[in-house]
């Protein structure tokens, strides 16, 4: 190649070709008339027969500042000179007289583009109605040329294109469907946090559905994390997409801290970094006391921001020694690890695709068989989607607001079990609100004075605790993750014994997949009473008129009514019912059917689940409870908002194109007709 | 074109063929010790052809992440230039710039400017975004008014009506996701192979030196 | 496939590559020239080109995130060449052309392409850089109203955010082509932007806004490429579903293809 190749010719050829270039370009236009002679000083006056006619179009003729070896219009007609009528050949001479004799002025200098049309065109086809425009000769493009010209030559103030300002008019007609389709959006985003009455859509269930096994060994494999456990998660959405991963990335994290694991955060996007610590940090504002804390380089690394996109993430990958020791402050980290393969999972939330690519062409790949964690955005679910499909080291996805739902309620159900019974449940407000036996702490957070933000991060890193010795991985098998058995609440202890005549009881039992409503009236607008899943069974006193919804007796007394298609009508024996009724209750997420109740989860300091394999000796015991908390009163209408915002869109999104494709239909038959 | 000129076009032209041909080697040598068998110290030569590759890519590494600081200066420099013909938003621009510089150094590590202002922005941002979206896929139809227009408007619908979380709507889901797993997924990787082969058509167009960026 | 098959294939592949360059260009210095394909929207860039001259109103030129140094870096030259062309054609207006870019690497290759046709005047402020994803939208939106530009040019690496800038666009009149290497980018292009390209045709482009040569041999190495790997896919699909199908035979294979052949031509001779 080097031989074929020679550097200096290749430069000597460029010129060649420049000028060659300049050649062909020279014989462009009118000049491709005339014949090639050498030393042809260049057009007559032809062209400059119009030019003292236009004195409004000056940038078109006007000289600009070239440095490109190809000559422009406005060179070539710049540099024109006079030269005799004779050398030219008979077509030009024609051209010429035709076009010396259509020049004279047919209107008053003083109105716009006087002469365009005398120069376009013969008189034939000016005598034509509508002038030059509407004359077959011209194509569509040519037309709208023509138009342009006409327009930024004529008056300024009804010029479309002219040069400087066009003030747009403050408001038009045409802006109106714009305006109704936003203001629907608004308007429909806004009700469910107005009013329960127009809760739509169903939650998200409280375990992961069964067909989805990828989002349910994702919480697995994190909920198998053993304590001192280091996880790489890494940030990759900034904060455009903090609306749609906070509440999974705080979860994610969440999960991990009260496990005792220590998160390495990572992120090729900077700013990315910084939002992650404002994520610690609001985890750290929901901690009861100061000495819960969490404190970086103890509980969680932040490391440093990988620049160059792909290839800083091979840097990762490659040097993974390197870049562990620094952290995102800057100061170093003290972790000593050597390669990827030390971490126990890798746990990745994006929000595109792109970065879902990066991360596993570069840093799984490099790997040796470590699995990646998959949360994303609902952009980048279809490339994670298949990813998960088609590579078995990747977990997931769980994505979008829905997932992070679902994850939450998990992570409530599961830790809930461990948490302590006795803190009384704060009754609720309404008293028509059903409550089913829940052992969720309202716990009464102390607010205890903290070290300020500041504080926190002015620990310098050099003087914090080394780590204890890493543990090595324990690598835990692909999909052997078990869940932990849904840990047994209270269970009422005076189940009634079956007597040998048993009355029979008429109820309803949920045969739908997904959580169903149970509503104050039979219909989908009546408030929202609470939940009811698959195989829970209510006692049925009565039907409406069409018998579409049954009305039914919740536990405690409170009548509501569901929809009739999402059970099944059976007649069971009052012992079945108290059986069903006391393992739905056993089984049920303890907030199930309590919406608007905000809850909070305790993890004492004493259970056995997060302290069994620490030494008691280890002075470790002074470390203050660690509180998983989150107000989610606002996560419900959340969702149900996005459930009317997307029928909002798909109303406008219809109409919209319903409308445009009518009325291309109705042009193209004009067209036609015409 | 001088002499010189000539040369130094030659030189850049010179330097990306070597530098090209130095990374290529480097890492489809360096990154597969098993070309070179199981002899002791494969890997050492394995890892010796490496470093090439591995220290220019920290080079680029290095050098784009102090790339950013051309484009604030550039960005300093655009809205200085327009603050001087009388453009008041910029302005706005210089005088939060100032004061985030401001705000940092006087409380370093502070990064409550980022919570309180850039995030409620850009959501903010991203809530106008999806009215963009939404006006724009209502008139999908008005822009191209042809089969392939009324595809794109029947897949989107689909796809939002599937991702309603309604019980009647369950069918849909299913539709959706043999959508999302075949039809979708072939054409994103036909998009991304199309992509790939450009890439690689302007990679060697580069690596022989043939780009403009070496030829003056 | 193990690594070594792998690097194998890779370098086979670079190397055809290479071969077809440089042969290419020798049936085209020997005046073979080809058509080329024609991209939709090539003709509306005429259209913007002449209105950013005769309004004095610049073209906005958006590069989005690529960035030279990353893994962008051929589509950042290939989209420098691309407007490179561009920038040529509308040289005759008073107004530079304005590129913008969210990655600091590629301002330099952004000024570099407009001092190589415009000699004179302030390349500085012409390449603009702003933050970005939506920050980059929001900026752009801000400078549609201040330069008023005749049409925007978004070749890249964008999102949804494009949204935003077409949006924008529309209402002040202004023209659009955009295309990007994200797919969701892509998705918005194709259904908001005037003009769209798909995937590839941003590397073909530059050959079909120009006569220059070299461009045009790219943009022909691409199209065989394309055809190789259509053909490619056609065949293992092909056997594929031979091979679930037992009772079909070569007959039918073979007729099969031969229609998909004809209609594959139709749609290539179209377009």
């Amino acid at each position: 190649m080097d031989e074929e190749f020679n550097w200096l010719e290749y430069s000597e050829s460029m010129d060649a070709a420049a000028q060659e270039d300049e050649a062909q370009s020279s014989r462009r236009g009118l000049r491709r008339f005339l014949p090639r002679l050498p030393g042809l000083p260049g057009l007559p006056s032809l062209p400059r027969l119009s030019r003292p006619r236009l004195p409004s179009l000056p940038s078109l003729f006007r000289r600009g500042e070239h440095a490109s070896s190809q000559p422009s219009a406005a060179d070539l007609l710049g540099s024109q000179q006079e030269r005799p009528l004779d050398d030219l050949d008979e077509r030009l001479r024609a051209l010429r007289e035709r076009s010396v004799v259509t020049s004279q002025p047919t209107a008053p200098p003083n109105q716009a583009l006087y002469d365009v049309d005398d120069i376009l065109t013969s008189p034939e086809l000016q005598s034509k109605p509508g002038g030059v425009i509407s004359a077959a000769a011209l194509s569509r493009a040519q037309q709208q040329q023509v138009q342009m010209l006409r327009e930024i030559v004529g008056d300024p103030e009804q010029s479309q294109w002219a040069g400087g300002r066009r003030d747009l008019p403050a408001f038009s007609l045409g802006a109106v469907p714009r305006l109704l389709g936003s203001a629907l959006l608004v308007l429909v985003v806004c009700l469910p946090f107005a009013s329960s009455d127009y809760a739509e859509g169903q939650l998200p269930p409280a375990e992961f559905h069964e067909d989805r096994h990828q989002p349910t060994a994702f919480y697995d494999l994190l909920d198998n994390v053993s304590r001192d456990d280091t996880i790489l998660v890494a940030f990759e959405y900034g904060p455009t997409a903090a609306g749609e991963l906070d509440l999974l990335a705080e979860l994610l994290l969440r999960h991990i801290l009260a496990q005792k694991a220590k998160p390495l955060i990572v992120s090729s996007n900077p700013i990315a970094i910084v939002h992650a610590q404002n994520i610690l940090r609001s985890i750290n504002r929901s901690l009861a006391g100061a000495d819960a804390q969490l404190l970086h380089g103890e509980d969680y690394y932040v490391l440093r921001y990988l620049p160059g996109g792909a290839l800083g993430l091979r840097e990762l990958s490659q040097n993974f020694a390197d870049v562990v020791r620094i952290s995102a402050r800057g100061f170093p980290t003290g972790l000593e690890f050597e390669t990827l393969d030390e971490m126990a999972e890798i746990v990745l939330i994006a929000e595109s695709a792109e970065a879902v690519r990066n991360w596993v062409e570069q840093v799984l790949s490099a790997t040796g068989g470590r699995r990646l964690l998959l949360a994303t955005g609902y952009a980048a679910q279809p490339l994670a989607q298949a990813y998960a499909d088609s590579m078995t080291s990747i977990v997931g996805p769980v994505y979008g607001i829905r997932d992070a739902f679902t994850y939450g309620e998990k992570l409530a159900n599961n830790f809930g079990g461990l948490l302590s019974v006795d803190a009384p449940v704060e009754p609720e407000g309404d008293p028509e609100v059903v409550q089913l036996p829940v052992n969720v702490v309202s716990d009464s957070q102390v607010e205890a004075p903290r070290p300020t933000e500041s504080q926190v991060d002015a620990v310098p890193a050099t003087a914090l605790p080394q780590p204890t010795a890493t543990k090595p991985p324990t690598a835990t098998p692909f999909m052997t993750a078990t869940p932990r058995p849904p840990t047994a609440t209270p269970l009422p202890t005076d189940t009634p014994a079956p007597t040998a005549t048993e009355a029979s009881i008429r109820v309803v039992e949920v045969i739908s997949d997904q959580s169903v409503n149970i509503r104050r009236g039979p219909t989908t607008i009546d408030e929202i009473l609470g939940l009811g899943y698959k195989g829970d069974m209510f006692e049925v006193i009565g039907a409406n008129g069409d018998s579409s919804w049954y009305n039914i007796l919740l536990p405690g007394g409170v009548r509501a009514w569901i929809a009739a298609f999402l059970v099944e009508e059976r007649v069971v024996t009052a012992s079945e019912f108290a059986g069903a009724q006391a393992s739905a209750s056993a089984d049920a997420p303890p907030e199930r059917v309590i919406l608007q109740l905000d809850f909070s989860l305790r993890l004492s300091k004493n259970h056995p689940r997060f302290y069994q394999a620490r030494p008691p000796t280890s002075g470790e015991g002074d470390r203050p409870e660690l509180i998983l908390s989150r107000d989610r009163g606002l996560e419900v209408p959340r969702l149900q908002a996005m459930t009317l915002g997307t029928l909002a869109a798909i109303l406008v999104i219809v109409f919209g194109n319903t409308i445009y494709a009518a009325r291309g239909l109705m042009r193209r038959r004009d067209s036609q007709g015409s | 074109m001088g002499r010189g000129q000539r040369y130094g076009i030659a030189l850049s032209a010179f330097v990306a063929f070597a530098v090209g041909a130095v990374m290529t080697l480097s890492l489809l040598l360096g990154d597969n010790p098993a070309l070179f068998g199981d002899q002791p110290g494969s890997a050492q030569l394995a890892g010796l052809l490496a470093l090439p590759a591995d220290v220019l890519l920290r080079l680029v590494t290095i050098v784009v992440a102090l790339s950013i600081l051309i484009g604030i200066a550039n960005l300093l420099y655009v809205h200085v230039g327009r603050l001087a013909r009388g453009k008041a938003y910029s302005a706005i621009v210089l005088a939060s710039f100032g004061f985030t510089v401001y705000w940092y150094v006087m409380r370093p590590g502070d990064t409550s400017l980022l919570e309180a202002v850039q995030v409620p922005i850009e959501s903010a941002l991203a809530a106008l975004l999806c009215l963009s979206l939404l006006h724009g896929g209502s008139r999908v139809l008005g822009k191209r008014a042809d089969i392939w227009g009324l595809l794109f408007v029947a897949v989107v619908v689909l796809v939002l009506l599937a991702s309603l979380p309604l019980a009647e709507l369950a069918p849909i889901q299913a539709w959706r996701d043999w959508l999302m797993r075949v039809p979708v997924s072939a054409g994103a990787r036909a998009l991304l192979l199309g992509i790939a082969l450009g890439t690689v058509v302007t990679g060697v167009r580069a690596l022989l030196g043939q780009d403009r960026s070496f030829r003056g | 496939m193990d690594q070594t098959t792998l690097q194998v294939y890779t370098v086979l592949f670079v190397f055809a590559t290479v071969v077809l360059v440089y042969t290419a260009r020798y049936f085209q210095r020997r005046g073979k020239r080809r058509p080329q394909r024609r991209l939709a929207g090539m003709g509306r860039i005429a259209e913007w080109t002449s209105r950013s001259i005769e309004a004095n109103r610049p073209l906005h030129l958006a590069l989005g995130r690529t960035a030279v140094g990353e893994d962008k870096t051929a589509i950042a030259l290939a989209e420098a060449e691309f407007f490179h062309h561009i920038i040529e054609g509308a040289q005759a207006s008073d107004v530079a052309p304005i590129i913008s870019a969210s990655a600091g690497s590629s301002l330099p290759l952004a000024q570099d392409t407009l001092r190589r046709v415009w000699s004179s005047g302030d390349h500085l402020s012409r390449a603009q850089w702003y933050p970005p994803d939506l920050a980059y939208a929001a900026a752009v939106t801000a400078m549609m109203k201040e330069d008023d530009p005749a049409a925007h040019i978004l070749a890249g690496s964008f999102g949804a955010e494009l949204a935003l800038m077409i949006d924008s666009a529309d209402r002040r009149g202004q023209g659009s082509l955009a295309v990007s290497d994200r797919l969701d980018g892509q998705a918005v292009a194709y259904a908001m932007a005037d003009e769209v390209l798909i995937g590839e045709e941003l590397f073909a482009a530059a050959g079909c806004v120009s006569e220059d040569g070299r461009a045009q041999v790219d943009a022909l190495v691409l199209d065989v490429w394309r055809a190789l790997v259509i053909m490619g896919v056609g065949i293992a699909l092909l056997l594929e579903v031979a091979k679930r199908m037992p009772w079909l035979n070569w007959a039918l294979v073979a007729s099969v293809s031969a229609i998909l052949l004809v209609f594959a031509l139709l749609i290539y001779r179209r377009h």
